[in-house]
C-alpha cells in the first residue's frame, strides 16, 4: 500500500472564498429551476429523463453541470433554452417564468452551430439584428464583441475557414451580442483537443471577469467542472435529479496553478466519487487470456 | 500509389486522364466498329462509262452502283483501253459515231448534277450538257475541280473536238465521224456499314455542312430550332421552378404542408408524363404551350420532392441556435432554412435542369412537332443518320456544357462552402486576377492565417 495523500474535506472553505459565496448568495436570482421534469414518450414507452430538479443560479455566477454521459445534461439545459417543452414544474428568469426560446438566454452548443453563409461579423450581427438593432449599430457592437473574442482580423471570414476554437469563441460573442441574462453552454469545449480547450477555459474565465453576464456551463470533464465554476451541480441519473450543489473552495481569480492544490483535489475527488460510484467488480476479476503465436512463444 | 484503392480517391494527373478516357473511350469503340474490317470494301460509282469489253462488264453502268474496289479499277483499266483505241480510231475518221458521242456527252450529268449545275430533269437536255463539257474545259470558276485530273485532257480534248464542229450544241452539227473520248469511271469510297452506322467522320463532314447551312437536306433552319427547343425548356423550367421551389420550400419546412401534398406528389409522379400529351395538347392547343406545360408536368413532381427533402436537411442545431437568438418563425424561414439550403438547393436545381431535357424531347413530338426533335425524327425515319446523329450529339452537348458551366459557378456563388477552394473555373479566375495585378501575388496577412486555420496562443 502506498501512503494516500490527506487531503482536507471539500467543505473546508477559506475566510475568503466563504466570504465570497456569502455575497454570491445575497446577489439575485437570474435563473430558477422549480421542480422540472421531463418524460420523452419514445417507442419503447415514456422515458423519464429528468425528475423534480430545483437550483437557483445566482447573478453573475458561473454554475457548471456535471454528470455521467446520459444523465440529461442537454435535456436540462434545451429545457432552461425553451428548446425543449417540459413536462413538470417551470424556468423562471429574475422571478419571471419563461416560455419557449428566447434572446435572454443565450446559448454556445457543442456542434457548431455558426451560419455557414454568413462571414464572422454578420454571424455575430444575427442575434441583434433579429432584437431589433439598427444596421449600424449592430455593425459596431459586433465589432466591439469580435474584439473581445479575441478576432479582430477574422470579422470577414467564413465559418469553415475557422478552427474549432475560434469556431467556439465566434458562437460565445454571437451569443453575449445579445446581451441575455444568462449564458447557457452545453459541452462547448468537448470536441476541442485537450490544448485549446485549456486556452479556451482561460478565455472563458476571462470573459466572465470582464462582462457582467451569468453563465451556466455543462460539461462531463471534471478539470473543467471544478476550475470553472463558483458551484458545481452534480446531476444523478435515471432519472437526472440533483444529487448535490457543491461550492467550490478554490479561491478566485482561477488560474491553472490551482490544478494541484489541495482544495482542488479534494473537490475533484468528492465530484468523481459522485458521479462514478464505486463498481462492484474491480478489474482485477477479468479472466486471465493468454495470447502467443503457436511456436513462437518468448521464454 | 496504385490505381485502384477502396474509397481514395486518385491523384489530380490520373484523374484528369481517366476524365478524358472517359469520352475518347466511346469515340473509339464508335471509329472501330465504323472503321473494322467489319464491312466490305467497295466504291459507289459517280462518274459511269460504256466499255467495249463486254465480257468482263456486261450490261449498263449507272452512277450510284456499288462495285468491289478491284473490280472498279478493272472496270477503269477497261476504259482506259477503249480511250487508246478510240484515239487511234480518230486518225481515220468514219461516220455513226453520233449516238455513242451523246452517251459520252451524257457521261458528265452526274458531276453538273452535283455541283448544282443542272437539275434532275436535265438527263437528257444536250445544250445544256454541251454548256457543262465547255464550262469544265475552260474552267470557268474552278469547274475543272469537278471531276478528276485524269479525266480533265479527256474533256478538254473532247471540247476540242466539239467547239470546232459548233459553238453550241446542234445535232446536225454534231461529230458524227470522230469518236470522243469517254471519260474514265470515277467513284467514291463507300464501306458496306449499315445505315445507323456511319463513320464518324462523315457525322464530322455532314455536322459541318448542316451547322454551316449548307445541308444536303436543304434549309434546315438549325439555329432557329436550336432556339427554339432551348425557349421551350428555359419557360418549362423557370415555370416549374416558380411553383415547385415555394411548394418545396413549406413541405420541407413545416410538417403540415409535407403530410398534405407530398404522398399525392409521390402518386402523380409515378404517371408517366408523356400520358398527358394529348390531354395538354386539348387544353393548350397545338403550339408551344402544351410543350412547356409537359416540361413542367414532367419536371414539377421530382422537384418538389427532391428540394422538400434538401429543405429538410438543413441542420437543426442553426435552427436552434437561431431561436436563441431571437428568430421567430418567419425569420427561421428565410434568414435560417432558404440560405442554409440555398447551395444544395441550387445543385438539386442543376440535376432537374438535365432531366428536363429528357421532357423537352418528348414535349416537341406532341401537337405540332417542332425543334430539332422534329428533325431528328422526321429524318430518322427516312435513315439520315449521319444527319440526325450530329443533332442528337448538340442536345447532349448543351446539357453537358450548361450542366459543367452551372456547377462550377456555384463555387463563386457560395464562398462560404468549403469545397469551393477545388473549383477549376475559380482557380482559373484567380490565376487570371494575379496575372493581371503583378505584386499582388502573396495574399493579404490575414488570408495567409486563414488558409492554416491555427490556434493562436494565449497572452
Ligand atoms: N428526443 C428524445 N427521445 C427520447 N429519449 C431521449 C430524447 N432525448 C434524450 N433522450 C434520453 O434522455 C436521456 C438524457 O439525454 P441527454 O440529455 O442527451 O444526456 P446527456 O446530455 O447528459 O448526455 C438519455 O437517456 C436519452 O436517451
Ligand atoms: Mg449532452
Amino acid at each position: 500500500m502506498t501512503a494516500t495523500l490527506e487531503l482536507p474535506s471539500y467543505k473546508e472553505q477559506s475566510p475568503e472564498v466563504a466570504e465570497r459565496f456569502r455575497h454570491l448568495k445575497e446577489r439575485e436570482v437570474t435563473l430558477s429551476a422549480r421542480g422540472l421534469g421531463k418524460t420523452f414518450s419514445s417507442a419503447q414507452g415514456p422515458v423519464k429523463a429528468l425528475s423534480d430538479v430545483n437550483f437557483d443560479v445566482y447573478r453573475r455566477e458561473l454554475m457548471c453541470v456535471i454528470g455521467a454521459s446520459g444523465c440529461g445534461k442537454s435535456t436540462l439545459i434545451r429545457i432552461l433554452a425553451g428548446l425543449e417543452p417540459l413536462t413538470e414544474g417551470e424556468v423562471l428568469i429574475d422571478g419571471k417564468p419563461v416560455a419557449g426560446p428566447g434572446p435572454d438566454r443565450g446559448m454556445v452548443f457543442q456542434s457548431y452551430t455558426l451560419f455557414p453563409w454568413l462571414t464572422v461579423k454578420k454571424n455575430v450581427m444575427f442575434g441583434l439584428k433579429m432584437t431589433g438593432s439598427s444596421e449600424m449599430t449592430a455593425e459596431s457592437e459586433a465589432m466591439q464583441w469580435i474584439e473581445l473574442v479575441g478576432l479582430s482580423g477574422f470579422e470577414d471570414s467564413y465559418p469553415h475557414q475557422l478552427s474549432g476554437g475560434m469556431k467556439q469563441r465566434v458562437a460565445i460573442a454571437r451569443a453575449l451580442a445579445n446581451r441575455p441574462r444568462i449564458l447557457l453552454m452545453d459541452e462547448p469545449f468537448g470536441a476541442l483537443d485537450a490544448q485549446t480547450r485549456a486556452q479556451m477555459q482561460s478565455y472563458l474565465l476571462q470573459i466572465w471577469r470582464n462582462v457582467d453576464v451569468t453563465i451556466l456551463f455543462i460539461t462531463h470533464d471534471l478539470d473543467e467542472a471544478v476550475h470553472l465554476s463558483d458551484r458545481i451541480l452534480v446531476l444523478d441519473r435515471n432519472p437526472g435529479r440533483v444529487n448535490e450543489i457543491i461550492e467550490v473552495p478554490v479561491g478566485q481569480p482561477r488560474t491553472t496553478r490551482q490544478f494541484l492544490q489541495p482544495e482542488f483535489l479534494a473537490t475533484k475527488g468528492r465530484v468523481s466519487e459522485l458521479i462514478h460510484p464505486p463498481r462492484e467488480t474491480s478489474d482485477e476479476h477479468l479472466p486471465i487470456f493468454k495470447m502467443t503465436r503457436v511456436g513462437d512463444e518468448v521464454v | 500509389m496504385p490505381w485502384f484503392t477502396v474509397g481514395k480517391p486518385l491523384d489530380k494527373m490520373r484523374a484528369s486522364l481517366l476524365m478524358g478516357a472517359s469520352f475518347v473511350l466511346p469515340l473509339l469503340l464508335w471509329s472501330i466498329a465504323a472503321y473494322g474490317p467489319f464491312w466490305s470494301n467497295s466504291k459507289e460509282i459517280t462518274i459511269a462509262s460504256d466499255t467495249d469489253d463486254k465480257d468482263g462488264f456486261a450490261g449498263a453502268i449507272a452512277p450510284g452502283d456499288v462495285f468491289e474496289a478491284d473490280r472498279f479499277s478493272a472496270y477503269q483499266d477497261a476504259v482506259r483501253n477503249d480511250n487508246k483505241a478510240l484515239e487511234a480510231a480518230q486518225s481515220t475518221p468514219e461516220p455513226g459515231q453520233s449516238r455513242a458521242n451523246m452517251k459520252v456527252l451524257r457521261s458528265i450529268f452526274p458531276v453538273a448534277k452535283e455541283e448544282g449545275w443542272l437539275t434532275q430533269d436535265q438527263e437528257k437536255d444536250y445544250d445544256a450538257l454541251f454548256d457543262v463539257w465547255g464550262r469544265i474545259a475552260e474552267n470557268e470558276k474552278g469547274a475543272a475541280s469537278a471531276i478528276s485530273d485524269e479525266n480533265l485532257p479527256i474533256v478538254q480534248q473532247n471540247w476540242a473536238r466539239l467547239s470546232k464542229a459548233s459553238t453550241s450544241y446542234d445535232e446536225a452539227a454534231f461529230v458524227d465521224d470522230v469518236p470522243l473520248l469517254r471519260l474514265v469511271p470515277e467513284a467514291i469510297d463507300k464501306k458496306g456499314r449499315p445505315v445507323f452506322l456511319p463513320a464518324p467522320h462523315e457525322v464530322l463532314s455532314t455536322a459541318i455542312r448542316d451547322f454551316s447551312g449548307n445541308s444536303k437536306l436543304g434549309d434546315l433552319m438549325l439555329g432557329e430550332r436550336y432556339i427554339d427547343s432551348i425557349r421551350t425548356i428555359v419557360s418549362g423550367f423557370v415555370i416549374a421552378c416558380l411553383i415547385g421551389v415555394p411548394i418545396a420550400l413549406l413541405c420541407g419546412t413545416f410538417s403540415f404542408f409535407s403530410r398534405l401534398i407530398e404522398p399525392f406528389v409521390d402518386f402523380f409522379r409515378y404517371m408517366p408524363a408523356p400520358a398527358f400529351g394529348t390531354l395538354l395538347v386539348a387544353l393548350f392547343g397545338i403550339q408551344s404551350a402544351p410543350k412547356v406545360a409537359l416540361v413542367v408536368i414532367g419536371t414539377l413532381p421530382q422537384m418538389i420532392l427532391m428540394v422538400a427533402n434538401t429543405t429538410r436537411m438543413i441542420d437543426g442545431a442553426l435552427l436552434d441556435a437561431a431561436q436563441t437568438l431571437g428568430a421567430k418563425r418567419p425569420q427561421l424561414v428565410s434568414k435560417v432554412v432558404i440560405p442554409g439550403i440555398l447551395p444544395m438547393l441550387y445543385n438539386d436545381l442543376r440535376i432537374l435542369l438535365g432531366w428536363a431535357w429528357t421532357w423537352l424531347v418528348i414535349a416537341e413530338l406532341i401537337g405540332t412537332k417542332v425543334g430539332l426533335t422534329e428533325l431528328i425524327d422526321t429524318h430518322g425515319r427516312r435513315f439520315h443518320f449521319d444527319h440526325v446523329y450530329p443533332w442528337i450529339l448538340l442536345i447532349g452537348l448543351t446539357g453537358f456544357v450548361t450542366d459543367q458551366v452551372l456547377s462550377n459557378l456555384r463555387s463563386i456563388l457560395f464562398p462560404w462552402v468549403p469545397e469551393a477552394g477545388h473549383s477549376r473555373v475559380r482557380h482559373v479566375l484567380e490565376r487570371v486576377g494575379n496575372w493581371l495585378r503583378p505584386g499582388q501575388h502573396k495574399s493579404s496577412q490575414a488570408a495567409a492565417i486563414l488558409a492554416k486555420p491555427k490556434e493562436e496562443t494565449s497572452t
